[in-house]
């Protein structure tokens, strides 16, 4: 008797003991504009795939969330002279399949990237610049660069170059895609392609293990669902592309945490300078507008005016630059008359369907009407958009630039002259650019180049190739008991830091 | 009868080698650049010529063509240039997704639809008909994207009973399958309706009226059996065009099928699924008609004997 009675107090405090770690796995459930690409690195390159790839990759560098570089997998660096790079290792680094992170795969990781074979998408940092790669001890690595190339750190950072296991993606070969190993906080599980991607926790992540067991990835490309499954609980976090309508209307909702912060994209107006050779014409048109009332009509107050070619979040902005042209239309009709075009201008817009880009097209064509320029607004498919505007428009074109995230990312492809036909729209082709450009490329001392690239930034604003904009804030959304989320312009960060109230 | 069939069956071919020929075509002389779409904005111009040869998008016209020709009889439908994967494989893992919407759309709106037409058409003229050709119209004259949005406001959020997109759970499926359903059952009622109508006047139904034959019985053995050829074929093209026409749908409730992978890569010039998933639909939609004209031939001995 006494025998049972003792039995049935041990069994019912196991009991209760295993009722409390009957807790369910806590799942982030994130939702994603358009589905991953693939999560070999070399082979995506949409800003949806890169907040993919950070949950499950670490990079040699990373941005920290004071906008500078720092390191992730190196624990320090060094440069022996302008063309080369020492990386000192962390060590103890764990991969998902327990392979331990070496300098070897650093190799493997750029020479892959480096290689045709592999079928490598990106734009950025091709690898061109990157002359070899060197293992110099277990956790050594040394690269040595082309020409100097100061944009190869921030390069670092971004999620193309991913850290590959050497073993476990020559082993994969043609399906690595399919099954990633990286060593990055959360490891791989499922991925069914448009739909959504599992993850699970990597409790021996080097950072510390995550504080939520699985992320869900799910794909939905309707803005107006995502805002709905937000609110309903279907996802937990909306990291970017919550609509400032939205914004405003969740204010007041308990169960939702709302994040703002600047965005990434500067939206201008770009002039095909040959058409448009007059500076003082481009400069009339940007005093024309009236961007703070583009940002309170069309943006519902979320955007700032632009100061210059780039957004706030770009490494390498002059924090120092005005708003650029604030409004005037006395100046602008004053300039327009100096060039001879007292009696009136026509001109063409040329944007593509999406319904905010025809609004801004429309706002602008509006302002220009006051000071005698007739605008009209022309459509054309993304596509064709952009392949018509490499060749050359006969007017202006509406596009917003970001790039890479670095200065030399966000303004090389667009302002230097041998980017003519590609991605200098602009048609333009101005020599102090180009050098400049040059210069800052190659100029490694830190505080030199911002100098280079603060006077490139005021040059541009002085030479307007483009009428300068607004910069949409990025704006985010969580349910309430997700904790630890910060925004980030840049990409999504890892959600190590995440948590889940319950 | 079913020689003739077979027959009709080989005459897909042509039909195909003809589709595949335009759709080539129009994809490749469509303004877009697949490599600029790819690399996005920022490309240069030494990237985009190396991707391109990379792609195989710098052959000429002909021979890509050749060589879509030539691996479609293999079977192979060419590899996706977005994300590498075999054009046949992304159809075959959304087909069934589309198709099972498909088929609980159309069982749906034939439920609603039928019924509808039928009473319409019974008591033609009365308040019950202005009534259900109301609702047709209504059905049909709400956008899908609108009345989608609105019952996920109404299900999900206001009373949360069932989840707003995605899938896996036959919960997931009933707010599409809704969205479907009253879209078509539209054009449906209306076929039922005019077709009810026509045989209702027939000098035979009145000679049953005349003999005695209950109401009910007539119904459904006479007037049925004969009004609904017409509707069938209704049925029959609705379903056929859903592999590609449940696109908004699909859109609105993140479902992956067959209709967003379509319009997603004809948005990216991604030629090869654009041109393999159009051969893909092609064939869906001829195999669909010749079931409608097989089941006409069941249905109706009329028609029977025109398949000599």
């Amino acid at each position: 008797m006494k025998r049972l009675r003792y039995m049935s107090v041990v069994f019912s405090l196991l009991l209760v003991c295993s009722w409390g770690t009957l807790a369910f796995a806590s799942e982030l459930k994130v939702a994603l504009v358009g589905g991953l690409q693939s999560f070999d690195p070399h082979k995506a390159n949409s800003a949806t795939s890169a907040a993919v790839l950070n949950q499950v990759y670490n990079f040699l560098v990373t941005l920290g969330d004071d906008g500078k570089v720092k390191g992730d997998l190196a624990e320090s660096w060094e440069m022996t002279d302008d063309y080369t790079w020492i990386f000192h290792l962390k060590k103890g680094v764990k991969f998902h399949n327990g392979e331990e992170f070496t300098a070897r795969d650093v190799k493997f990781t750029i020479e892959r990237m480096q290689d045709p074979s592999t079928g490598y998408i990106g734009t950025i940092l091709r690898g061109k610049e990157i002359e070899s790669v060197e293992v110099i001890d277990t956790y050594t690595v040394q690269l040595k660069t082309r020409i100097p190339f100061q944009p190869l750190l921030f390069g670092l950072t971004r999620h193309e170059l991913g850290m590959l296991n050497e073993k476990a993606t020559l082993a994969a070969g043609s399906e690595y895609g399919k099954n990633p190993v990286g060593t990055g906080p959360f490891k791989f599980v499922e991925w069914v392609r448009g739909d959504h991607i599992t993850l699970e926790k990597h409790s021996d992540y080097f950072g510390g293990s995550p504080k939520i067991d699985r992320v869900t990835f799910r794909v939905i490309p309707e803005s107006a669902t995502r805002t709905v499954e937000l609110e309903s609980g279907g996802i937990d976090l909306l990291f970017d592309q919550l609509p400032p309508q939205d914004f405003d209307r969740l204010k007041t909702n308990k169960d939702i945490t709302l994040y703002e912060g600047p965005g990434p994209s500067s939206h201008m107006l770009g002039f095909n300078v040959s058409v448009f050779p007059d500076k003082r014409v481009r400069q009339a048109l940007n005093y024309a507008v009236d961007k703070h009332a583009m940002v309170d009509t069309l943006f519902f107050g979320k955007a700032e005016v632009a100061r210059g070619p780039m957004s706030r979040s770009i490494v390498g902005f002059d924090k120092t630059l005005p708003e650029a042209y604030p409004y005037h239309p006395e100046k602008a009709r004053a300039l327009l008359k100096e060039a001879g075009y007292e009696s009136g201008l026509k001109i063409t817009l040329f944007t593509d369907p999406r319904t905010d880009r025809k609004e801004v097209c429309e706002f602008v064509q509006a302002c220009l009407i006051d000071v005698g320029v007739e605008a009209k607004v022309e459509t054309m498919e993304w596509s064709t958009f952009l392949a018509t505007t490499s060749k050359g428009v006969e007017g202006l074109y509406l596009l917003s630039i970001f790039g890479t995230g670095d200065a030399d990312g966000a303004l090389h492809p667009c302002y230097h002259s041998s980017n003519i036909g590609s991605s200098n729209r602009h048609h333009w082709s101005n020599h102090e650019i180009d050098d400049l450009l040059t210069k800052g490329r190659s100029t490694m001392d830190p505080e030199k180049n911002q100098e280079i690239y603060d006077i490139l930034q005021r040059k541009i604003v002085e030479e307007a190739p483009q009428i300068f904009l607004v910069v949409p804030r990025y704006l985010g959304a969580s349910r309430a008991n997700v904790k630890g989320f910060k925004l980030s312009p840049n990409t999504c960060r890892p959600f190590v830091n995440i948590s889940i109230d319950e | 009868m079913l020689r003739y069939f077979r027959k009709r069956l080989f005459l897909l071919i042509p039909v195909l080698l003809g589709v595949s020929l335009l759709v080539f075509v129009i994809v490749h002389l469509a303004p877009g650049d697949p490599a600029l779409t790819l690399l996005g904005p920022n490309a240069t111009q030494e990237e985009l010529v190396e991707l391109r040869t990379q792609l195989g998008l710098d052959k000429p016209l002909v021979l890509q063509y050749g060589l879509f020709l030539k691996n479609i009889l293999k079977g192979n439908l060419g590899k996706s240039l977005l994300s590498g994967e075999p054009v046949l494989s992304e159809l075959k893992q959304r087909t069934p997704i589309t198709l099972r919407l498909a088929i609980w759309g159309t069982l749906f709106s034939i439920l609603i639809g039928i019924p509808l037409g039928t009473l319409a058409a019974l008591y033609q003229n009365t308040w019950i008909d202005n009534l259900c050709s109301f609702f047709a119209l209504a059905g049909f004259s709400f956008p899908n994207f609108w009345l989608a949005l609105m019952l996920m406001l109404m299900f999900s959020i206001y009373f949360p009973v069932l989840p707003s997109s995605g899938m896996g759970t036959w919960k997931h499926l009933i707010l599409p399958v809704i969205v479907i359903g009253i879209q078509n059952m539209a054009i449906i009622a209306r076929m039922t309706r005019s077709s009810m109508l026509e045989i209702i006047r027939q000098d035979y139904i009145r000679t049953a009226h005349a003999k005695g034959m209950p109401s009910r019985i007539i119904l459904f053995r006479h007037i049925f059996s004969n009004a609904l050829i017409p509707v069938i074929t209704v049925i029959g093209l609705n379903f056929g065009n859903s592999l590609g026409g449940l696109v908004i749908t699909e859109t609105v409730f993140s479902i992956p099928g067959t209709g967003r992978l379509l319009v997603d890569a004809i948005r990216a010039n991604d030629y090869p699924v654009v041109q393999g998933g159009v051969m893909f639909f092609a064939l869906f939609v001829g195999l669909v008609n010749l079931s409608v004209d097989f089941i006409y031939a069941i249905v109706d001995p009329r028609i029977k004997s025109m398949y000599r």
